[in-house]
């Protein structure tokens, strides 16, 4: 026993001898000790790829499903709206009734003229297959922000729209779910439209541009071209300081942040550099000048819709109470109505541009 | 400094606001004594060529230097195919209401515009463009003309529904793409009279005049030694300016291919584009041809009546 006890000792005064003699001092590392581990996706695994499911379909069928899924290109190639049209009944707008809005994208500024001869910048926003995916009652319907109300008059029911038709194939099985139930085309972008129960409209009801007449007014909601991280010359607009007269490195700085006496702090809503765009705005009471009903176009009196070219927007009825619409399509203008309208819709005010030139009357005249 | 450049702002905005009380009659305002010599031979020229002057429209291939304005701005950032659809559709609209026609940086344009301040209402500018910018309903031009002896620009959207009248007085390019440099040149070098008519068109080509103008002696609005314009006699800096444009200067960009791709629409695109208009286009050139041939054979026949 002793015997085998020696060896065991042995063994360790060898391994001791192996061991580098050095002394090991942990010094404590100042500030934050355990960093969150960051997600990494482990070497040895392979990287996953988003690979669609392989459903083993002949050349003859692959053809045949992107022909059905090309063939739906949108509203404008659509006839008649395939909708048992007695369940959509023109009803009639009350005071404090809501309807729908639309989901838009704007697709470019260009200038029209007035009839007074004046030049505007207006924004085109396109309503690209826009159509009614569910409707949530209000009893059912509880959004995670509430209203700021306790006790709304009227509670407001909920209109989810779909814009932009997509390839059923690209999308997974539960995005496809929605769409299935509702008889819809699966769509790009999914929008929520809070309604009052008496605008509510039944799923795949379609809605054009013509909802919108030309001078009414909208709000317009989009995301702001994203600038990144920005100086306060950019972000706020400050005036910077000047570039010589023996100023040094402080040119585009924001210059003294207030506080003093016991104060000794920032003040909470002070303008500094940081991130500066992508967020949700809305730009209110925006004028529509013009409309185009066979490419579902609306022309807006604006040049600063927010958001880049070729990016959604959503289009409300105006909340200014100035400006409010009392005599809209109400709840949508009739889908199978579409062809009765011109193909091009103005406010008295601006010039097409197939009407002579614009000429003035001198006074003596008139 | 900032005195002396504020009452120059003022005299020329008092010059400007002069050639918009112009009247519905054309004044001469011009200094320069035009060559008279050439405009005869111009008119001889013109009776055997209006008999032969074809009806020729422009090829699709040359449409990108006729109408440059249908090509989109080539910034990705800013394409939509709707958007451009639907502007051209407005274009041809308003160029089937107004007649615009043919005309380059350097051509000779009467501008007939109607202006609520005017006294007539109505207001003609005849000048050289020295400059057209912009695309689609945007694109705009810049006419010159000596008023009083002061330079006067005036600045015209080509889409404008207020422009009653666009005549091109006389069609020719020049060597440079923007004659900016006009406004730092002697004023006989921008002067036009207000009462010329059109010339006839001579050679199926756009005629390039190769005209060298001397520059102002310093100051100058740009320093033009740093743009290597073709249209200048020469130009005569200090040594430093000369350095400091040579440094500046990047004469292997005309080589970068990337640069010229970022800049210009692709030929397929283009051929797309006209190939959308070409129809439309087409038919509005036959009706300029035609409302042209009448107006040179009323000519015609009015200068046969003066001689006789």
């Amino acid at each position: 026993m002793t015997s085998i006890l020696k060896t065991f000792n042995g063994y360790q005064l060898f391994s001791k001898h192996l061991k580098q003699s050095l002394d090991m001092i942990a010094v404590p590392v100042r500030g934050r000790q355990n960093p969150p581990p960051r997600k990494r996706h482990p070497e040895w695994l392979p990287k996953p790829t988003h690979v669609r499911y392989n459903e083993d379909l002949t050349p003859e069928n692959k053809e045949f499903l992107s022909e059905v899924a090309s063939l739906n290109k949108g509203l404008h190639e659509m006839p008649k709206s395939p909708l048992n049209t007695e369940l959509i009944q023109p009803a009639k707008w009350t005071q404090g009734s809501k309807r729908t809005g639309l989901i838009g994208k704007k697709i470019g500024v260009y200038p029209l003229w007035l009839k007074n001869g004046k030049k505007v910048l207006t924004t085109l926003i396109q309503i690209i297959d826009n159509e009614v995916v569910k409707y949530i009652p209000p009893e059912k319907f509880n959004p995670v922000k509430h209203s700021k109300h306790l006790h709304p008059k009227i509670k407001n029911g909920c209109l989810v729209l779909g814009a932009v038709n997509i390839d059923p194939q690209l999308i997974t099985k539960e995005y496809y779910g929605i769409f299935n139930s509702a008889g819809v085309t699966p769509k790009k972008t999914l929008m929520r439209f809070t309604v009052t129960p008496n605008a509510a409209l039944q799923s795949g009801t379609p809605l054009c541009a013509a909802h919108f007449k030309p001078g009414e007014f909208i709000d317009i909601r989009g995301k702001t071209i994203d600038r990144g991280f920005q100086g306060v010359m950019k972000r706020w607009g400050f005036k910077g300081m000047p570039a010589s007269h023996g100023v040094t490195k402080t040119h585009r700085r924001p210059g003294n942040i207030g506080s003093g006496g016991k104060k000794a702090r920032v003040m909470p809503g002070t303008k500094l550099p940081g991130h500066m765009g992508n967020r949700w705005r809305i730009l209110k009471g925006v004028k529509i000048l013009r409309i185009n009903t066979k490419y579902n176009v609306i022309w807006v009196l604006a040049q600063n819709v927010p958001g880049e070219v070729n990016t959604m927007c959503y289009l409300y009825d105006t909340i200014l109470p100035t400006k409010k619409n009392t005599s809209p399509h109400f709840p949508t203008y009739p889908p199978n109505d579409i062809n009765a309208l011109p193909e091009e819709l103005y406010t008295d005010d601006v010039h097409p541009f197939t009407e002579p030139n614009i000429e003035y009357q001198s006074e003596q005249e008139s | 400094m900032t005195m002396v450049s504020r009452l120059w702002c003022q005299k020329t905005w008092q010059n400007l606001a002069l050639a918009k009380v112009l009247g519905k009659e054309p004044k001469t305002f011009s200094t320069l004594v035009q060559l008279k010599t050439d405009e005869a031979i111009d008119d001889n020229d013109s009776q055997a060529q209006t008999n032969d002057e074809l009806i020729k429209s422009p090829s699709l291939g040359n449409y990108r230097l006729v109408y440059p304005e249908f090509l989109p701005d080539p910034n990705p950032l800013f394409r939509n195919g709707i958007r451009e659809k639907l502007e051209r559709m407005d274009m041809l609209n308003r160029r089937s209401v107004l007649s615009i026609p043919e005309f380059y940086v350097g051509s000779i344009l009467a501008v007939t515009y109607s202006d609520p301040h005017a006294v007539g209402k109505i207001n003609k500018f005849v000048g050289i463009c020295i400059l057209r910018e912009g695309c689609g309903l945007r694109s705009s031009f810049l006419l010159r003309n000596v008023v009083n002896g002061e330079g006067v620009e005036v600045h015209y959207d080509l889409y404008d529904p207020a422009i009653q009248k666009i005549d091109c007085l006389r069609l020719e390019k020049r060597l440079d793409d923007e004659l900016l440099y006009l406004r730092d040149a002697p004023l006989e070098y921008s002067t036009f009279p207000f009462d010329m008519e059109i010339e006839a068109k001579i050679s199926e080509s756009i005629p390039v005049n190769d005209i060298k103008i001397p520059l102002n002696p310093l100051p100058w609005s740009q320093r033009w030694e740093r743009y290597n314009l073709k249209g200048v006699k020469e130009i005569v800096v200090n040594e430093r300016r000369q350095k400091k444009a040579a440094a500046l200067a990047k004469p292997w960009e005309k080589y970068d291919l990337m640069k010229t791709y970022r800049e210009t629409i692709p030929e397929e695109e283009q051929n797309e584009i006209f190939s959308d208009v070409y129809t439309k286009l087409n038919e509005l050139e036959i009706q300029k041809n035609i409302l042209k041939r009448k107006y040179m054979l009323q000519r015609q026949k009015s200068s046969k009546t003066r001689t006789l």
